[in-house]
């Protein structure tokens, strides 16, 4: 139980970061405080396939992206007030709305859990043989679209940087670094 | 390391929260960048209630069981794609606007 709240503790404090922070390289890395805390809770919850996969994917590969992305366009820390001055109460209001109702409606269905050496059974530790049987027993259509799903997203990125080169030039986006080299 | 202590429903009111802040991220933050995280948030919020769920369902074998942790990592497949593809627009966008605040991306509307 200490476990639980000391990890639900550093995830909202995270989550706060993300949302507060001016910054955009702080609030990327509160995310990743956040995600490291979601795998360590996932371990918790006797997942360990996903809580390497959390690790390797998310705290790893997306979030790397996404700090590529922040410095490569060296976003500025603006901010600034949003144009519409009601609508930063107003969504804090729905956000305490939604998440209050969400709890409350799963502590009013609250169910017993399983015994211990049930879950276990059951879960089998989230291990990668575990979850592969299901995977591509009853989910082997969902895994052929997130396949299709991926080449798309591939062909999208290639075709978006490859437009953006051909408007400039590709002579001019290629050669770039050259000239710089030679000019300092 | 296996905690079986904690009910389900604290999980679920957990992610709720986080959820609730992601989706305050979305509608406050300026910076196309900054609503991306918090949209990354908001998935990891649902993706916590999934694992619970797993574990709450184990009483109904192990297919039914393991299906929440399946749906997490289809979903996180999804968020791998949705990151690249939509980092690749901003930054397309960046290079034509020479700024991300989303304020000012109404000409991207159809």
């Amino acid at each position: 139980m200490l476990t639980f709240f000391l990890l639900a503790a550093v995830m909202v404090l995270g989550a706060l970061g993300v949302i507060t922070l001016r910054q955009p390289v702080h609030a990327a890395l509160a995310l990743v405080g956040t995600l490291l805390t979601l795998a360590v809770t996932y371990v918790t919850l006797q997942a360990h396939f996903l809580a390497a996969i959390q690790v390797i994917v998310y705290a790893g590969a997306i979030m790397v992206l996404f700090l590529f992305v922040i410095m490569l366009l060296n976003v500025e820390g603006d901010e600034g007030t949003v144009r519409l001055a009601w609508v930063r109460p107003a969504a804090y209001l729905t956000g305490v709305v939604a998440a209050a109702g969400v709890a409350l409606t799963a502590f009013l269905d609250a169910r017993q859990l399983p015994d211990a050496q049930v879950i276990t059974a059951a879960l089998a530790g989230g291990g990668a043989g575990a979850l592969g049987g299901v995977l591509f027993n009853q989910f082997v259509l969902a895994f052929q679209l997130v396949g299709v799903l991926l080449l798309t997203g591939i062909v999208g990125a290639v075709s978006l940087v490859e437009r953006s080169a051909r408007e400039k030039g590709d002579e001019e986006v290629f050669g770039e670094p050259e000239r710089e080299l030679t000019r300092v | 390391m296996f905690d079986a202590s904690v009910p389900t429903e604290y999980y679920v009111a957990l992610s709720a929260l986080i959820f609730a802040l992601g989706a305050v991220g979305v509608l406050t933050r300026k910076s196309a960048i900054m609503v991306f995280l918090s949209v990354e948030l908001m998935l990891n919020a649902a993706n916590l209630a999934l694992v619970a769920f797993a574990r709450g369902w184990a009483a109904a074998g192990t297919e039914i069981a393991l299906s929440g942790q399946v749906a997490v990592f289809i979903i996180l497949a999804v968020a791998a794609a949705e990151v690249a593809v939509g980092l690749g627009i901003l930054v397309a966008i960046f290079r034509y606007r020479h700024s991300t605040d989303v304020d000012n991306l109404s000409g991207v509307r159809l």
